[in-house]
């Protein structure tokens, strides 16, 4: 794993070459959190300090989908051959995915953290361990999206089924989620299906370690349980997908 | 080697070497087309082996499964004694490939290719080889361009600068020169020479016959997922019968009785009809056989659109081994560089 620093290095990079996409996100973020977060919260009003709530699922779901965005940089990478390239060079299948799933968590917290300085600004959080915390579940969280979105990508040899699917998860994730809203409140059958969705784990342990009202928040222990199974598991997928599809020449 | 020495002498050179490369049954199948049909093939140490075959024969396979990108069906190789199937990791990191088609992403410039490219290679001075090489490839100025906004000559140049800046044990080349102006192809197959001087063994796959014939040591004929033929361009050129060649294009498809009274001339080793109307001819002595040929044309009322007498080339080694002409594009002048 002596080259993955590089793997990181390249996929930084790349980001920060598709400004348009990752700024249309960010206004996205802010237009829900400055504009529709405030209107929303006051209407809310069985649960206490709603916006704030709000405000972090927010931050954790725009997280999640530019971590979401490497499986689609996949996609690009076969049209233009590029993959080829990539399975060529000197270095193993687990550099590549796991340094591409790294890339897509600590992409995902550079582009998000003007706005998580902000809120925890606003919000009056200043314990570095408690910042900390915050940090690297978001970082744990975004790293198995990334694993997710590679084995996706790999997996699913067909762009028009990437696309479905992506669009689907993207959907119900975040509807069948506690992002948004909290368990407590969902009809029963929905809050069931929250509670294998990784993303009601990512949001309520980050929403724990800024001091939220844990009443409504998830266990943290099987939060960060449930966020560990999850990025170990699609980053486990993506390499073997990577080493039994994509070496096989199968993606031709 | 240099290009003086005698043949006899490249020959027991040759006996000496090591091969780096070992393929033994090799074989690729998509679906139920074979691609790669059991090949065997061996390049040695230090060598430009050309591999020779028209699009479709097999070399762009056998070339990605060499650099582990695809696995074989069946059979396996092994690159400086590491098995592509048993360790693919070491025989990465041995081999590099400039791909036929340039694989760079869209978003990067040449500077970040192969700087990039370099650090993952583990060369020394990435940065300060990367500067020399863009400059030696004249990309210099267009080093901050993105990918997608340099011409198609100019991606080649960046591909091929890949694995020069690299400096692989084994180098792949496919079409090194395919989109590339003549200028361009020149500097490129000195590149290619420097490599292998340094002690690079190289596998040029091509289908440009001018380029095999000029860069290449030994000379590969892959024909339908099979070798059919492996020498040098001089013993491949020689192994045709009679030793001269005499093209003939008529302006109507040659007929069966033409055939005929040709093949009886004395002299005429062979003939092959290349297509309806071009006629092949193997003989000896083409300067003092030419007038009897042209003489039983004429007497066989034959409408000659033109008649080239020359010395056998690798089209004529292709034609005679497979059956088939290879068409030999955007070839440049015969000068040699």
């Amino acid at each position: 794993m002596k080259k993955i620093h590089l793997v990181i290095e390249r996929d930084l990079r790349s980001m920060m070459q598709q400004k348009s996409i990752l700024v249309m996100r960010w206004f996205f973020a802010i237009v829900q959190i400055g504009i529709f977060g405030l209107a929303i919260s006051r209407i809310v009003t069985v649960m206490q300090n709603y916006y704030t709530y709000y405000a972090m699922g927010v931050i954790v779901m725009t997280m999640y989908s530019v971590a979401i965005f490497t499986g689609y940089e996949i996609y690009d990478e076969n049209d233009d051959g590029y993959t080829e390239y990539l399975l060529s060079i000197p270095l193993t299948r687990k550099e590549l995915v796991i340094g591409r799933s790294l890339a897509g968590g600590i992409r995902s917290l550079l582009f998000m953290a003007p706005i998580i300085a902000g809120f925890m600004y606003l919000i009056g959080i200043a314990d570095p361990l408690r910042v900390g915390m915050a940090l690297v579940a978001l970082f744990g969280f975004t790293f198995g999206v990334s694993g997710l979105s590679i084995t996706l990508a790999v997996g699913l040899r067909s762009g028009d089924k990437f696309d479905i699917i992506m669009g689907a998860l993207d959907a119900f994730i975040v509807r069948l989620s506690s992002a948004l809203y909290p368990q407590t409140f969902m009809p029963k059958p929905i809050a069931i299906l929250s509670q294998f969705n990784p993303l009601t784990y990512a949001s309520d342990l980050f929403r724990w370690s800024l001091n939220f009202n844990t009443q409504y928040l998830a266990n943290p222990t099987t939060a960060v349980i449930v966020l560990v199974l999850f990025l170990t598991t699609f980053n486990v997928c993506g390499v073997l997908i990577y080493e039994r599809s994509l070496e096989g020449g199968t993606w031709r | 080697m240099p290009e003086y020495a005698p043949e006899s002498f490249l020959r027991i050179g040759r006996m000496f070497q090591v091969a780096i490369v070992k393929i033994v049954g090799l074989t690729k199948r998509y679906g139920q087309n074979l691609a790669v049909d059991h090949l065997n093939l061996e390049a040695q140490e230090k060598e430009i082996l050309g591999i020779l075959g028209p699009n479709g024969a097999g070399k762009s396979s056998t070339l990605l499964m060499l650099s582990t990108i695809i696995k074989p069906t069946e059979g396996t190789a092994e690159v400086g004694g590491y098995d592509i199937r048993a360790n693919p990791y070491k025989v990465r990191e041995m081999i590099g490939i400039a791909f036929q088609e340039p694989k760079l992403f869209w978003f990067n410039t040449p500077w970040q290719i192969l700087n990039w490219h370099g650090k993952v290679c583990g060369i020394r001075n990435p940065r300060q080889a990367t500067e020399r090489m863009l400059k030696e490839l004249n990309l210099w100025e267009a080093r901050n361009k993105y990918a997608h906004e340099l011409s198609g000559g100019m991606k080649k140049r960046v591909e091929v600068g890949k694995i020069m800046i690299q400096r692989p044990k084994v180098a792949i080349v496919d079409e090194p020169t395919a989109q590339i102006d003549v200028a361009g192809k020149y500097q490129i197959w000195d590149m290619i020479r420097s490599l292998r001087d340094e002690g690079s063994t190289i596998l040029l796959a091509t289908n440009e016959l001018g380029e095999a014939d000029r860069l290449s040591d030994r000379v590969a004929i892959v024909y339908r997922g099979r070798l059919r033929v492996l020498d040098t361009p001089r013993n491949l050129k020689d192994s045709i019968p009679g030793g001269d060649v005499i093209d003939v294009r008529t302006e109507n498809p040659i007929r069966d009785e033409t055939l005929h009274q040709v093949k009886q001339i004395s002299g005429v080793v062979e003939l092959s009809l290349v297509k309806p109307s071009h006629l092949r001819i193997y003989l000896n002595r083409a300067e003092k056989m030419l007038p009897r040929i042209m003489s039983c044309l004429n007497d066989l009322a034959v409408d000659i659109a033109s008649i080239n007498m020359k010395e056998p080339t690798l089209d004529d080694v292709f034609f005679h081994y497979t059956g088939e002409v290879l068409e030999e594009a955007d070839e440049p002048d015969s000068a040699t560089p």
